[in-house]
């Protein structure tokens, strides 16, 4: 181990065994109580934000230039005769002379397509999301009404054949929700946790044992050792309640009658369960984590820069409204950004440094890419080491040489 | 001579801290100006000054813990003071403990932030408590301990780790005669064992009693460099003289340096170059007599006193001149 990792490591120990081995790191415990609140919250958001993906589902056709118009027609007529209860949006594309993978439009980001209908339209070829479906019968209509609008006496049936999609099965909208459960989570364990971090150096520069650390050891050690202590002690937090979840879980289903759990159906598989994230389960999961060590070192970082300036407890206590904001203003990018996948603002969220971790995580919910990961940690760590670096030299210039905490650009007058 | 081979920036050198034009400004105020520091290895040295002189921020400036303006500063020849921290025991003016730590646990941590293995630094701690006869507050919390308890433990813990350069800023402040005269002893101890120890004060006893070598700081600058006995050899001895009969004072004054004050019942006077023969043979010649002679010379406190307010002359003098030139303008 490196001198400075070893620094690193004796300041975050000294942090980490500081906190928990206090009284109050029992009521810091139970704070969860309140994330029941914030859940239920949460909840009501992933539904709303599922109900807007659902709508924003499409059925596609491909056809002739000289199409278009009647399908159009068609379809108005159809919705019109159905009630306006037709399965989802109609989007008419004009056939490329090089021909249309119907799969590969039904796999498009973006939208979920229920069904896609391409070649002539007396014997199309549609591919539908799942075998018989609404949308694929809709389809079939659709063609036979166009052909019937244009024919003079009796029109042959139409010959559709149909292809299931077998890839890529889950619905973009339960993943988009579970993208937007990822942020959500990530956003709730740094709201919870992350904050302390403004407050964690007011220790030292109360006992003045800043001098001692600045002396013995480089302040970027200090300031990432502590920023370590904090994320240990978050990281037992997250672990002792899922102990405690597994373990009340466990209990619950020795103690209930099986019948019971049997007549409330509770046998049957639910259908959010058996949904698959873009990158599978167990990467997502991981990753999901790690992107909250990620937002946790991220916002730490900053809230501790910030807070090391602050020269008195009430300095501190005022900083906690603006950063809550900080926070709140990331999960807001990132939600927005998970229920529009792939677009700009997504884009945007998954670069810019503080929102990156909540994006990405919802990202890998939608996305099958991995690689992308490795580069986005890769950039998230890059700004942990800047914030730091900012936050090391504007301590030293400012409050370690006695300058008023705030004013360390002030520019020096010399007499 | 000592180096460090590890760091490519060091060199040989006979000075454990060398310190060139060290300059720092807080805002408008100057609180050090291009002050000049050599500790010989192995040397006990003394930062002395009144309070604000520049002492504190100098120490700072010479362990990297804050920039200086203007000017360097090489410990062990080096440049980078965090590549050889590890050398360094460092108590700083304003003491600083975690009040929750027991006092073992708060010496080893400091000694593992010097790079100590803890349960070495827990063994050493309890070694140096007890030769300190602090052993029965070992496992204390430091909230629990007295003030001056506090302060043996923290200076404890600044040379649990073995360091060759001990930096002590004002380090008797606040300790009673007993842990005083510990502390001196320790220092006393720790140079011995090879280690070169740098303190402030202005306390000019513990000064006068440890230092090999001294600076006196004063309104910012650097006024003195030398040995204890340099420092003192800047004042003229100085006579206390009662005469034997009860002659009128202008009489006797006549006799004696223009600066003679009489006190009591002798008369006070510093002697010149000339020394205090010829004194003796006025006096033997004029039939006075001598009831009571001594001759002595300045202690430390003189000569720092008297360097400070020469010091202090020069600046209320420069401080005339300019309120004279702008009434005149």
């Amino acid at each position: 181990m490196t001198p400075f990792l070893k620094n690193m490591a004796v300041v975050a120990r000294r942090d980490f065994l500081a906190i928990v081995a206090t009284p109050t790191f029992l009521l810091f415990l139970l704070a969860p109580l309140f994330m029941l609140g914030m859940s239920l919250v949460g909840g009501l958001g992933a539904s709303q934000l599922a109900d807007s993906a659902r709508g924003a589902g499409r059925i596609v056709v491909v056809a002739d230039a000289g199409d278009v118009a009647a399908l159009r027609s068609a379809d108005t007529r159809l919705r019109d005769a159905l009630g306006g209860r037709g399965p989802a949006t109609l989007d008419v594309r004009i056939a490329s002379p090089k021909g249309d993978d119907p799969l590969v439009i039904a796999q498009e980001k973006g939208a979920d397509t229920y069904a896609v209908m391409v070649g002539p339209l007396a014997a199309p070829r549609i591919v539908e999301r799942e075998e018989g479906s609404r949308a694929g019968r809709y389809l079939v209509l659709l063609a036979e009404e166009v052909l019937r609008d244009r024919a003079a006496g009796a029109v042959p049936p139409v010959a559709p054949h149909f292809e299931s999609i077998r890839s890529g099965g889950t619905s973009i909208a339960v993943q988009q929700s579970m993208g937007f459960g990822a942020v959500f989570a990530i956003f709730l364990m740094t709201l919870l946790l992350a904050g302390q971090t403004v407050s964690s150096l007011a220790e030292e520069k109360g006992n003045k044992v800043i001098e001692i650390l600045a002396a013995a050891v480089p302040l970027e050690s200090v300031f990432l050792g502590k920023l370590l202590g904090m994320l240990g002690v978050a990281v037992l937090f997250i672990a002792f309640w899922l102990a405690m979840a597994a373990g009340g879980g466990l209990i619950a289903a020795t103690q209930i009658d099986p019948a019971t759990l049997s007549a409330a159906g509770a046998g049957k598989p639910v259908a959010a369960m058996l949904a698959v994230p873009a990158t599978g389960w167990g990467f997502f999961v991981g990753i999901c984590f790690v992107y909250f060590i990620m937002a946790f070192l991220l916002l730490g970082a900053v809230f501790l820069g910030v807070g090391a300036q602050a020269g008195t407890v009430r300095e501190i206590q005022m900083l906690s409204l603006p950063i809550t904001i900080f926070q709140v203003g990331m999960f807001s990018l990132s939600s927005a950004a998970a229920s529009a996948p792939g677009g700009p603002l997504a884009r945007f969220a998954e670069i810019f440094p503080f929102s990156s971790p909540f994006a990405m995580a919802a990202r890998a919910a939608t996305d099958d890419a991995k690689a992308v990961h490795l580069l986005a940690l890769g950039w998230q760590l890059l700004w942990v080491a800047l914030v730091i670096f900012l936050s090391v030299r504007m301590f030293r210039a400012g409050v370690l040489s006695g300058k008023a905490g705030w004013k360390f650009w002030k520019r020096r007058q010399r007499a | 001579m000592r180096a460090d081979s590890a760091s490519g920036d060091q060199r040989l050198t006979d000075y454990c801290v060398e310190a060139r034009g060290l300059t720092k400004y807080f805002d408008e105020f100057k609180a050090v100006d291009h002050v000049d520091l050599e500790v010989p290895v192995g040397s006990i040295y003394g930062v002395l000054g009144p309070n604000g002189a520049g002492k504190t921020t100098s120490l700072r400036m010479t362990l990297g813990i804050i920039d200086p303006d203007e000017g360097t500063s090489r410990l062990f020849g080096s440049h980078k003071p965090q590549s050889v921290r590890h050398r360094i025991g460092y108590l700083p003016e304003e003491r600083g403990l975690y009040p929750g730590m027991k006092a073992r646990e708060a010496i080893a941590f400091m000694g593992a932030l010097r790079g100590l293995d803890w349960g070495e630094g827990r063994r050493r701690a309890a070694t140096f408590m007890a030769e300190l006869g602090l052993e029965r507050v070992i496992d204390e919390k430091i909230r629990k301990m007295s003030k001056g308890m506090a302060q043996m433990v923290q200076l404890i813990g600044s040379i649990v780790h073995a360091p060759d350069l001990i930096v002590l800023d004002e380090p008797f402040s606040g300790l009673d005669p007993v842990n005083q005269e510990r502390l001196e002893t320790l220092v006393r101890r720790e140079r011995d064992r090879g280690a070169t120890i740098l303190f402030s004060t202005h306390v000019m006893a513990h000064a006068e009693r440890l230092c090999d070598r001294l600076a006196i700081i004063a309104r910012s600058q650097r006024r003195f460099e030398g040995t204890v006995d340099e420092a003192r050899a800047l004042l003229p001895m100085q006579v206390r003289y009662a005469p034997r009969t009860g002659a009128d004072d202008g009489v006797i004054a006549a006799l004696l340096p223009a600066d003679a004050q009489r006190r009591g019942d002798a008369w006070h006077f510093a002697i010149d170059d000339a020394g205090v023969e010829p004194l003796l043979a006025r006096i033997t010649a004029s039939g006075h007599g001598v009831a009571g002679l001594s001759i002595a010379r300045p202690g430390l406190h003189d000569a720092f006193v008297h360097i400070v307010r020469q010091v202090d002359a020069g600046f209320a003098a420069d401080a005339a001149e300019e309120a004279a030139a702008e009434a005149s303008a």
